[in-house]
């Protein structure tokens, strides 16, 4: 995984990136939301940040045995105006 | 010295002087200092790293072991160069290493010639008593490949960042065909190779591709490469392709310099990097004169360098034939050619006949057992395999040796996929490849020409396609060169077991075979177990030349398949990069940034002594003001309580916080709200982690309904906009609130003291006296300075009167200047610290990620009930524990002793439990003693407590007593005067 398709910028470079933290899955408690969090081979999800571009915040699922990323969305769910 | 001009396809008739070890040599242009020096006669190129002993040239290839050279002197020297690589150029000066004093003559290897060999592991188990310690220096001196160099003097390193659509690795007859067929078919590709030029063996084999020279055909693919737009990369190495970006490192004549690292980001990958030809283990075969046999072909096709007068050649193959015959042809004399198989397998016969009419002995089933010679070789044993106990001599001067090709899949193979092993090309080929990469040709195990061609042709249009192209690349090429190899395995001779110690299988780290006994019987057994046992293939071929070769002595000691042992993890780099490639442009003052606040250049030219913080560059002390840190640290302190002084206070972080919903949005950003500040207040505020840790405090400012600056500690300033976009985004919804940076839109200067109201009102003038006056503590004011806009902010960080400016940048100076002559003078950071720690004042010492705001005192906060991020979190048990720290101040019992920050608190009867720890200190002009501050558990906060601050390896014990945080003025008269 060298890159990341940004909903704004396009393709880009992996070091224009900043991770952030996985995440668990949508809902739970405070609790499960800052402590349990998907640990899988297979898929990570994650947030990143485009600070070397847009500064968008991004939702990124990958496979982290293989690299691939899945898909790469903004966190709020919401479409590039 | 004066010898008969050599010919070779790389070497030109032009004249090359330079020197070996103090004496000078005479090479062409286009030699390499092995080509160079093994045409002038030496065979001695260096001494082995451990057991020093005398080592020759192996290889003629990035893959030697033994030909590692320092160039230059000291101290500027570059260690560990690649003498088969390395150009040589008028007046290159070169030396052999891990010699003291000479390399014919070192000490080292006479202390190693009376115990006999140190095994696997013989350090770690022998200096053990008093402690490893008691002989480290003396071991470490005798250790290491080359001499460190002392300076440097490196060249720039180039940076360049490629996109294509399909990589070809290696340009040899499989790299050629397959980046062809990509081209053709309509692909962007890009081609690189290790090596000064292309073809690969073609430059010494013979062969006919589409009806011509296997030479031309080269040339003449070169040029429809070129016709068809690809990038030929020369003299780069692809060391690393993982992730989706390949690295290429190109070193221009083999010698750090002039580097470039490519960084090629192509949609696939074609690996055609070739197989690596590999030793056979006998014994002694680490003596100067035993060599590869494609060296001492390479050595005499590309530099016209004979290797050898007079060669044994020992092999398990076909091919050993006719390159038997080329260098017969180029004037060695091959003294026999001992080949493994036995008679029947042996698939030239043409070949054979060709060499015994030529009076070479050709012996079937017979093995190499022992190398000859004292300081190179001068003759081979020679036994038939099926009765080892009746060897004979043979004398010759080199020992020309083959076990067969492992695929060269370092570079390219690195990441996922599979490997299996090959017995028809005797090594491991990649399987199951991922989408994005093929491999191709001799790497992937195709030996004989025509299959190589077949193959990458296949393998080139493949990648194409899958990168999208869709042209078509035509028919492949139609090779017909050397038979396929026809390879048995035969991995080392027969020899007694006194005899394996110098049975070599690693040269560069001097691993043999008996330390692979002895790994074994230690226990371990797998392959990754014995690399790191006995240091196996770290050398700077990764393995490549006898990580096989290991593997298979372990699966022959395992009694197991070969297969089933395995080879170790493939690893980038590929080969040896320089450290200031690998920097590329990040070296220097690029490597770290500095910000610098707009008073910078004033602090510089001031005699201020300047401290990093994060990027940024603030004065700690004025050197006029003491003679150290201590001293001027005080004097600004005191002189800021007894009249006043200005500090740049640039560097705290601003963001502006605007938008319908920033109030509300703020209030869900802090532990207490911000939609009760009534513009122009101000308020100071606590952020939490989504823990419920403490993550910063500052000043919140409300400018208007619906626009804030929200103020963070200098360290901070990216990271908690980092955090509010996060939040925003990821909470919040997104919408109602901007988020601004502006820091380095404003600088901050903060004016301090019972001075600070009248020097002020001073400087700024009349416009502003009434409004001065009016303002109350965390009020702030906002007009204009010389025609900028200025914000002026009641608030103190010192517990004084005090004042911070937010000024434009361009009027910063000129605030700053007139201050000054209004008799407030600036202190730093010292100073700053000393009055926060007298005040009970928190910075990220306190702040540190691991306190909650209980800890830190800030009930009162926590009980407004504002709703926020790290709230909920706040009721963990653990927060409440008897156990966690509390905030206190420190004294010393005496009121005199000095007790420094990250002291140790426990009590007296119980001096090895920490209790907790001293978080700041510093010496208070103000009360005459060392005051601090602590972090110590709940237990023993009470007012009174005495405690023990434990620093034994700096000022030793000292009795301290708990006290309330504020040191100084704890009525606050003087910040509100």
């Amino acid at each position: 995984m060298t890159r990341l398709i940004c909903p704004f910028c396009g393709p880009r470079h992996l070091r224009e990136f900043e991770f952030h933290k996985t995440v668990a899955a949508e809902g739970g408690s405070a609790f499960a939301r800052v402590y349990e969090r998907v640990d899988s081979a297979e898929l990570s999800i994650e947030h990143w940040q485009h600070v070397g571009g847009c500064r968008g915040w991004l939702l990124v699922r990958r496979n982290p045995s293989t690299g691939a990323v899945t898909d790469c969305q903004l966190v709020g769910g919401g479409e590039p105006a | 010295m004066s010898a008969p001009t050599r010919r070779g396809s790389r070497v030109r008739e032009e004249t090359v002087r330079f020197t070996f070890d103090g004496r000078e040599y005479l090479g062409q242009r286009g030699d390499t200092a092995a080509s160079a020096l093994l045409a002038a006669g030496v065979r001695r190129f260096g001494r082995s790293v451990k057991y020093r002993r005398l080592r020759g040239v192996l290889t003629a290839s990035a893959e030697e072991p033994n030909a590692l050279l320092t160039v230059g002197r000291t101290p500027a020297v570059i260690p560990n160069v690649v003498a088969p690589q390395l150009e040589i150029v008028e007046g290159l000066e070169l030396r052999s290493q891990n010699r003291w004093p000479s390399l014919d003559l070192d000490v080292a290897s006479l202390l190693q010639a009376g115990g006999g060999f140190f095994g696997a592991g013989f350090y770690y188990k022998t200096f053990i008593w008093p402690s490893w310690r008691t002989y480290e220096s003396m071991i470490r001196s005798l250790a290491g490949l080359g001499e460190a160099p002392r300076a440097s003097e490196l060249g720039e390193v180039a940076v360049e960042h490629l996109h294509c659509d399909v990589l070809v690795a290696g340009a040899g007859p499989a790299g050629l065909a397959a980046a062809r067929a990509a081209a053709r078919a309509g692909a962007r590709v890009v081609l690189c190779e290790r090596d000064p030029a292309c073809g690969g063996e073609l430059e010494f084999e013979t062969g006919r591709i589409d009806g011509r020279e296997a030479r031309d055909w080269v040339g003449s693919v070169l040029a429809e490469l070129k016709s068809l737009g690809v990038r030929v990369l020369t003299g780069t190495t692809l060391v690393a392709a993982s992730g989706g970006e390949m690295i290429a490192h190109a070193e221009p004549g083999g010698l750090p310099g002039r580097n470039t690292m490519h960084k090629i980001v192509p949609r696939t990958l074609v690996v055609a990097m070739g197989a690596v030809e590999r030793p056979i283990a006998f014994t002694a075969n680490d003596l100067p004169g035993v060599m590869l046999l494609g060296a001492a072909e390479r050595y005499l096709a590309c530099y016209g360098a004979r290797a050898a007068a007079s060669a044994v050649i020992f092999a398990n193959h076909d091919r050993a034939y006719p390159a038997a015959l080329r260098l017969a042809d180029g004037g060695i004399r091959i003294a026999a050619l001992v080949d493994t198989r036995a008679e029947p397998e042996i698939g030239v016969p043409a070949a054979r006949d060709a060499l015994r009419l030529a009076g070479v002995r050709c012996l079937a089933a017979h093995a190499v057992l022992a190398a000859h010679g004292g300081r190179q070789v001068s003759g081979a044993t020679i036994a038939p395999l099926a009765d080892p106990a009746r060897p004979m001599t043979i004398a010759c001067d080199a020992i020309l040796v083959s076990g067969g090709w492992s695929p060269a899949l370092h570079a390219g193979v690195q990441e996922g996929g599979q490997r299996e092993f090959d017995p028809l090309a005797g090594g491991f080929v990649a399987r199951a490849q991922p989408e994005w990469r093929f491999v191709a040709g001799a790497a992937n195990g195709a030996l004989e020409l025509g299959a190589v061609l077949v193959d990458a042709h296949a393998a080139g249009e493949r990648a194409a396609r899958r990168a999208g192209a869709s042209g078509s690349a035509g028919r492949a090429p139609a090779g017909e060169g050397d038979a396929a190899p026809g390879w048995r395995p035969f991995w080392r001779s027969p020899a007694p077991r006194a005899d394996e110690k110098r049975q070599f299988i690693d040269w560069q780290n001097d691993v043999t075979v008996a330390d692979i006994r002895q790994s074994l019987a230690e226990g371990f057994r797998d392959i990754e177990h014995l690399k790191r046992y006995t240091a196996l293939g770290f050398g700077g071929d990764q393995g490549r030349l006898g990580g096989l070769l290991g593997a298979a002595v372990l699966a022959e000691l395992r009694g197991e398949p070969l297969a089933e042992v395995g080879t170790s993890r493939l690893r980038p780099p590929f080969h040896p990069v320089t450290m200031r490639s690998l920097a590329g442009l990040r070296a220097g003052a690029a490597l770290r940034p500095a910000r610098c606040t707009p008073l910078h250049a004033w602090h510089e030219s001031h005699g201020a002594v300047l401290e990093s913080m994060g990027l940024w560059m603030r004065p700690r002390y004025y050197r006029a003001n003491g003679v150290d840190s201590f001293a001027a640290g005080i004097a600004e302190a005191r002189r800021v309580r007894e009249s006043g002084g200005i500090a740049d206070g640039s560097t705290l972080g601003k963001i502006e916080v605007a938008g319908p919903e920033a109030a509300a949005f703020l209030d869900a950003m802090y532990l207490t709200r911000a939609s009760t500040i009534k513009p122009g207040r101000a308020k100071y505020m606590v952020n939490l982690r989504e823990d419920g840790l403490v993550l910063d405090d500052g000043l919140v400012l409300r400018v208007a309904d619906d626009r804030f600056i929200a103020t963070t500690s200098s360290g901070h300033g990216l990271h908690m906009l980092s955090h509010f976009e996060h939040y925003r985004d990821a909470e919040w919804g997104g919408r109602g609130v901007t988020l601004t940076d502006v820091t380095e839109a404003w600088a901050a200067i903060v004016v301090a003291g019972p001075r600070s109201r009248d020097a002020l009102g001073a400087v700024l003038g009349a416009p502003w006296q009434v409004p001065l006056a009016a303002l109350r503590h965390m009020d702030f004011a906002r007009g204009s300075y010389a025609g900028h806009d200025l914000t002026v902010l009641r608030a103190s960080f010192s517990g004084e009167l005090a004042f911070e400016l937010h000024c434009r940048p361009a009027i910063a100076l000129a605030l700053w200047e007139a201050l000054i002559a209004a008799g407030l003078p600036p202190y730093g950071l010292e100073a700053l610290d000393i009055l926060r720690v007298e005040k009970g004042y928190l910075t990220t010492a306190e702040i540190n990620g691991q306190t909650t705001p209980y800890d830190l005192g800030m009930e009162s906060l926590v009980k407004l009930g504002n709703p926020c991020v790290g709230r909920e979190l706040l009721g963990r048990e653990a927060f409440h524990e008897p156990s966690r720290p509390r905030l206190v101040g420190l004294r010393a019992a005496d009121g005199r002793g000095r007790f420094l920050a990250g002291a140790q608190l426990v009590v007296p009867d119980a001096p090895s439990r920490p209790l907790g720890h001293v978080t700041s200190t510093v010496y208070s002009p103000a009360l005459g003693e060392w005051i601090g501050l602590a972090l110590v558990a709940r237990s023993h906060a009470a007012d009174g407590t005495p405690l023990l601050a434990r620093d034994p390896v700096r000022d030793g014990d000292v009795t301290v007593r708990v006290v309330p945080t504020v040191h100084f003025d704890p009525s606050a008269e003087r910040m509100k005067a």
